[in-house]
């Protein structure tokens, strides 16, 4: 009855004020990962296997956006032009402080740590492209971003296990080399990536992953 | 004023009998004059949850026009200030009741003389189970934690939303209309109201403009029954708010039950739960709803049928 959700606004997807700090958003992007995920009671049989993919694949965009100051800047400006929210409801007077530890605290239900390594491990090994992937001599970091998106593992619960920023994840996925931190950083974050996702031998896995880059810079 | 709460959720064994005879139970020991209608039509217990295991008169006798008025068919249960409209002696085919006869029993509900009236719905989504459940702007949906319970329970707000858009709507018209959503958003697009209701929104917008009032002025409930303790208990909040992002339909979270064991003895001793075992945790949970619900329905209630 309500506007499709693809045209509601990124506030409105993950269900926050115009003034949201980093930390409401993360927590915001976090609660709407535990309603939408294939896993998720919640939403269970609510929506078609495609509906969903497309209802995650916006919220990490409006995630995204927002969590980056400079487009959320740029996002910001597109909607007071357009009239959707007013300059001054933007910049609150003054910030409230912000819970950072939730004291009622529900043990993490989705994601990465509900499954564990054992569903994780049995997807991968039921999953013929990933089989397919892993057996390559070279391995991209689109590769890694295709394996993650078919075990249907968000990028943001990496970030959390990990601890990798998310900048970081975002570059290594996109194979943008020149901004890849030096080689014995990225190495240690393949290793950290390949195991959240239990994608083991990690030291091949990677070895390989770093050939593949050394031969796309001489290139 | 009186007070109608259909109680429904698409699944069988979520509990909508127990918490009818439950919630029965507490507004009648709180003074209110209570009736409980078994509408599980050929498939009715609610006589064994409210002790009454004999009954005399059943709601068939209304239908047969044994009985004229249904007030008639009330009968007395050992609990003071507690009425009961029994489905035990209903005739094998009950569960079809041709569609007069579901309006005429709709219009003696609502015409009968007591302070809060609660039906039992039966399961799965039948026209005459969505119709009882539209009977009011108060129904009540319960479900359990479980995907199996949680599919049953989506799917019969979705009948319940498409059955009230269609009654916007002549057969002819509904028919055109059925044809335009399916060329707007694929086939299986019908079993989705929200595609039905865009397409409304475009070609009737005074008819949208309707149907929202309409929508605006329900005031549903999601209860949550058996959870247990490791299960999530903000899920009733998340399932309301993705139904109303969604669906575009307001249903409040009105709180969980716990699951207990005891519930199952109570129901085979044939003795009342609350007053069995008075200080479990479900039993808690039980007389919290009461004072939840009866406070926040307020005092409007109308008999709401096209």
């Amino acid at each position: 009855m309500e506007k499709d959700f693809a045209q509601l606004n990124y506030y409105e997807m993950l269900d926050i004020k115009p003034d949201a700090t980093a930390l409401e958003i993360r927590g915001a992007y976090n609660a709407a990962l535990q309603m939408y995920h294939p896993d998720s009671l919640v939403s269970y049989s609510f929506f078609s296997q495609k509906e969903r993919k497309k209802i995650l694949a916006l919220l990490e965009m409006a995630y995204f956006t927002l969590i980056h100051e400079k487009e959320r800047d740029i996002y910001d400006n597109e909607l007071i032009r357009t009239g959707i929210f007013s300059a001054d409801e933007k910049t609150p007077a003054i910030k409230k402080s912000v819970n950072i530890f939730d004291i009622n605290r529900q043990k993490d239900a989705s994601g990465i740590l509900k499954f564990g390594m054992a569903e994780l491990k049995a997807k991968i090994s039921q999953n013929q492209r990933i089989r397919e992937i892993l057996s390559r001599q070279e391995i991209s970091g689109a590769d890694l971003k295709e394996i993650r998106n078919e075990l249907d593992v968000a990028i943001e619960k990496i970030h959390q296990e990990t601890k990798i920023s998310l900048n970081n994840l975002n570059w290594i996925e996109d194979d943008k080399t020149e901004k890849l931190p030096a080689a014995v950083f990225l190495k240690g974050f393949i290793k950290a990536y390949l195991k959240c996702l239990c994608l083991y031998p990690v030291d091949d896995i990677s070895n390989k992953y770093m050939s593949t880059l050394t031969r796309v810079e001489k290139k | 004023m009186v007070h109608i709460w259909p109680i429904g959720g698409g699944k069988g064994g979520t509990g909508k009998s127990f918490l009818v005879s439950s919630l029965g139970l507490l507004l009648a020991r709180s003074g209110k004059k209570t009736l409980l209608i078994d509408l599980d039509l050929g498939a009715a217990n609610l006589h064994t949850m409210v002790d009454v295991p004999y009954p005399e008169k059943c709601f068939s006798d209304f239908v047969s026009k044994k009985i004229s008025v249904l007030e008639d068919a009330v009968l007395e249960t050992p609990f003071p200030n507690l009425f009961l409209i029994s489905g035990a002696h209903d005739n094998l085919d009950i569960a079809n009741l041709p569609y007069d006869k579901k309006n005429k029993t709709i219009m003696s509900i609502a015409k009968l003389k007591y302070e809060y009236i609660l039906l039992d719905l039966g399961a799965g989504s039948a026209f005459n189970t969505l119709d009882f459940f539209l009977a009011s702007r108060n129904g009540i949906f319960i479900t359990t934690p479980e995907p199996t319970s949680i599919e049953n329970v989506y799917r019969f707000m979705r009948a319940i939303y498409l059955r009230r858009i269609r009654h916007y709507f002549s057969t002819a018209e509904f028919k055109a209309l059925e044809k335009k959503v399916s060329e707007h958003s694929g086939d299986s697009s019908f079993n989705k109201p929200e595609h039905i209701i865009s397409v409304v929104k475009k070609e009737h917008p005074e008819k949208y403009m309707l149907i929202k009032k309409d929508f605006n002025s329900f005031s549903f409930k999601l209860i949550l029954n058996q959870l247990r303790k490791q299960d999530n208990v903000i899920l009733g909040e998340q399932i309301c708010k993705i139904i109303k992002k969604h669906l575009g339909v307001n249903v409040d979270f009105a709180g969980n039950i716990a699951y207990d064991e005891h519930v199952h003895d109570a129901i085979c001793q044939q003795v009342c739960f609350l007053d069995r075992y008075p200080h479990t945790r479900a039993a808690n949970d039980l007389r919290e709803l009461n004072r939840k619900m009866s406070n926040s329905f307020g005092e409007q209630l109308m008999l709401n049928y096209l």
